[in-house]
């Protein structure tokens, strides 16, 4: 059995796709999503073994949202798009798996194939997951936006899962830390820390060691032991 | 006073020779002035036969002075006066002239007052008889001919004689008195009138000779120059441009600048007249602000260098170049180094110059725009037929078939409808009504696709269907609105299009609420900037496309257009 997701902005698209897969009795849809930023957390809650997507979606495209998930947990990923001459000659490079809408079902049917055999993401990187975030989507109080990178000060982790917080903004994000870390410039300054270092308007050193950076907008982020020497080294303080 | 018999023929024809001779030379003198211009042809305007009129009266008059009297008559040149202006002026002219100069010795007096008068105005008829008969034969290049003015003369003053011996009394005075100045009379006055008129055609050919080497080096500087400038008003093209002038002209140097900064400049102080360098010349700045010619003789106006003391230029003359209306976009000019001056001929062909100038960067700047125009809308062309939305539109139909048919159909006819609008040719123009009507079919497919995230206000009023305005204007502001803005939306959004006219402005406006836009600057792709070159180069910059923008709230897009012409409602 396959459990597939699909991820595409389009009503009638994910309708056509749907009533394409409901012809093959070994796949069950379980979930269906508008965005990317939905479609993340719909990824990390039910755990498909594919994902059908669509590229070209509302903010956050499909290939950004591929750079957004954890390699080691990514699903296989079906790009599927109407048109668009640069994610073909990516997925190509990649040797990506991937749909031309109006959807062909005898195409469709060979990549089912390819998935009962257990094919998985061919090790190549994914187009996209190279390239550096420009924002971090982010949900609150049931709305989803985005907060671009140089507003954000400083992003930690809590019982309640990755918390941004920018000057005027606060919001959970499906991303890892670890995600954040490698895929934009902030430094990690304490283990469920990771600052903006354009934002630090001052570090407070303290008697253990330890330091606390305080932001343009007074905002407070401890620096753990380990940490501060990297963070001294960014900032070319000796 | 002399008597009669105390001169003979040859001492007298000596005589009115030599005071011919000083009235040539008067007439030498005045050929140099402008007041000569209008004899040098066969005049027909009349204010070329008052000066005719003028010129020979007063000829008339100055003849009858430097006679010699001869036992109360005159002796005289007066008949050259009067013969010339009948030939030059015509008939009326002569009669005049020689009324003027007739009346002006009748008041002299002496016994051949009355007959000289009458003779003298005879004389001029004469003259204009001649030129009446020979125009009517269409042989005006006989009238200005030495031989014609001499046998002209000879005629009327043989004439001359015979008035007096009919008018003058007692008619044995009359009679001594021809026999002894016939001869000197009718030679001096025959040869005096052939010299004159050969003075005049001297003076007619050297005129001609400069308009001659005029034409002749403004037409080679207009042959070399052909399109050069036309090619862009830059420093490469300047240069050569500089060059040709300078090479043709022979003035010292020549710049071209443009309001700025020198462009090119050729010739004497080419080591220090750097080309790109800023407009440092008063003069210069002088004739962009004031839109006017200034010459700096280097006397009156003094001309020093502004770059360098040891320039040898002394001497300047910058004219301005205008491009569209009368407007200054640069200059030219022309410098002439210490001890030598402008010629006039540079000077006015300067002028020339400018103006050739002047138009070759017009007719470059409309060939520029005229090929912009035609790339804009091979471009929009292209982005008619979108392939992102084609194969979106295909697979929404194909989700549409499985669910309604019947829906289905109409998208199908949206779609023909679509296509059928974009196919026709982007250089025509297309009422208001055409454009909604294809918006409307392109929104509805949208529609179908985005069920439900997408939203269309319509507010045009009726009475602006009928407006004119380029195909292809509307479309391509709203697909932008809906691929920037709407597809961009996670939560539903709306499109509004609203027109309105303000006297003889047309704006429609299309709102998304998203607000998203960002700037890109000289994106050919983007079918709103080619819209909006499309209409500034065809009506102008104060008319085309005017973005506002509140972040996460709404993006506008404003197009202005002239209301150019209406249908007639039917």
């Amino acid at each position: 059995m396959l459990n597939a997701l699909i991820i595409d902005d389009e009503v009638p698209s994910r309708e056509e796709l749907k009533a394409l897969l409901a012809s093959a009795p070994d796949v069950d849809v379980v979930g269906e999503c508008a965005n990317a930023i939905e479609g993340l957390s719909a990824i990390h809650r039910l755990r498909p073994d594919v994902v059908f997507l669509d590229i070209q979606m509302p903010r956050v495209s499909g290939l950004e949202m591929v750079g957004m998930i954890e390699p080691s947990s990514l699903p296989h990923i079906v790009f599927v798009t109407a048109y668009d001459e640069h994610a073909l000659k990516a997925f190509e490079e990649h040797a990506a798996d991937y749909l031309l809408k109006p959807i062909d079902p005898q195409r469709l049917a060979k990549t089912l194939d390819w998935l009962r055999a257990g094919a998985r993401p061919s090790g190549n990187p994914f187009p996209g997951t190279d390239s550096v975030l420009r924002h971090i989507p982010c949900i609150a109080l049931n709305r989803i936006f985005l907060i671009a990178l140089d507003e954000i000060e400083y992003i930690h982790t809590d019982v309640s899962g990755v918390q941004v917080v920018s000057t005027s903004k606060q919001g959970v994000t499906e991303l890892t830390l670890k995600i954040i870390q490698e895929r934009t410039p902030f430094i990690r300054c304490h283990r469920q820390y990771l600052v903006n270092l354009n934002q630090i308007a001052e570090i407070e050193l303290q008697d253990n060691g330890a330091a606390e950076i305080v932001t343009h907008s007074g905002k407070r982020v401890p620096v753990s032991r380990r940490h501060l020497r990297e963070i001294k080294d960014k900032l070319l303080i000796s | 006073m002399l008597e009669l018999e105390q001169i003979n023929h040859l001492a007298l024809t000596g005589s009115l020779m030599q005071q011919m001779s000083v009235y040539l030379v008067i007439a030498y003198l005045l050929s140099k002035t402008p007041l000569f211009a209008p004899l040098m042809q066969v005049t027909v305007r009349l204010p070329d036969k008052l000066v005719c009129y003028f010129v020979f009266s007063g000829f008339c008059i100055m003849g009858t002075y430097f006679g010699f009297q001869i036992e109360g008559a005159i002796a005289n040149t007066r008949a050259i006066g009067a013969v010339l202006g009948g030939i030059l002026g015509g008939p009326v002219v002569g009669f005049a002239v020689g009324l003027t100069g007739g009346l002006h010795r009748y008041s002299l007096g002496g016994f051949t007052d009355l007959a000289c008068a009458v003779s003298t105005t005879a004389e001029g008829v004469i003259g204009g008889c001649l030129h009446f008969y020979l125009m009517r034969r269409h042989r005006a290049d006989r009238l200005l001919n030495p031989m014609t003015a001499l046998f002209a003369t000879l005629f009327a003053e043989a004439m001359q004689m015979l008035i007096i011996l009919l008018i003058a009394k007692p008619f044995d005075d009359a009679s001594r008195l021809v026999a002894h100045i016939a001869l000197p009379m009718i030679l001096t006055n025959s040869l005096g009138a052939a010299l004159f008129m050969r003075l005049i055609l001297d003076r007619r050919e050297t005129m001609e000779k400069y308009s001659i080497a005029f034409s002749a080096k403004a037409l080679r500087i207009a042959e070399r120059s052909v399109g050069v400038l036309m090619q862009g008003f830059n420093e490469h093209n300047c240069t050569r441009m500089a060059s040709i002038i300078q090479e043709e002209t022979g003035v010292g140097a020549v710049a071209i600048t443009d309001c700025e900064k020198l462009l090119g400049f050729v010739g004497v102080g080419a080591d220090h007249h750097l080309t790109g360098t800023p407009i440092s010349s008063t003069h210069t700045f002088y004739a962009i602000a004031n839109n006017e010619v200034v010459y700096a003789d280097g006397a009156d106006i003094s001309y020093t260098c502004s770059v360098s003391k040891d320039c040898k230029l002394s001497s300047c003359l910058v004219i301005p170049l205008r491009g569209e209306g009368n407007r200054v976009f640069g200059t030219i000019k022309l410098y002439e180094p210490k001890r030598k001056f402008f010629s006039t001929l540079n000077r006015t062909l300067g002028e020339g110059i400018a103006r050739l100038l002047s138009n070759q960067v017009l007719a470059g700047t409309i060939e520029e725009q005229k090929q912009l125009l035609a790339q804009s809308e091979i471009k929009l062309l292209q982005a008619q037929i979108n392939p992102h939305f084609l194969f979106n539109a295909l697979n929404t139909l194909a989700a549409v078939i499985r669910r309604d048919p019947e829906e289905a159909r109409q998208i199908v006819q949206y779609l023909s409808t679509f296509f059928r609008k974009s196919l026709k040719r982007v250089s025509n123009d297309a009422s208001l009504n055409d454009e909604i009507e294809h918006v409307n079919a392109y929104l509805h497919i949208e529609l179908a696709r985005f069920a439900g995230r997408l939203d269309i206000k319509m507010a045009v009023p009726e009475d602006l269907l009928p407006l004119q305005l380029p195909a292809f204007t509307l479309q391509p502001i709203v697909e932008n609105a809906i691929k920037y803005g709407i597809s961009q939306m996670i939560e539903p959004g709306t499109v509004t299009i609203s027109a309105q006219r303000k006297d003889a402005v047309l704006t429609i406006v299309v709102e998304d609420s998203a607000g998203l836009y960002q700037p890109q600057p000289d994106n050919d792709g983007l079918g709103m900037n080619l819209v909006d070159r499309r209409i500034k180069i065809r009506y102008g910059a104060a008319y085309g496309i005017e973005v506002t923008c509140e972040p996460e709230c709404w993006t506008r897009v404003a197009i202005r257009l002239p209301v150019e012409k209406e249908l007639v409602p039917c």
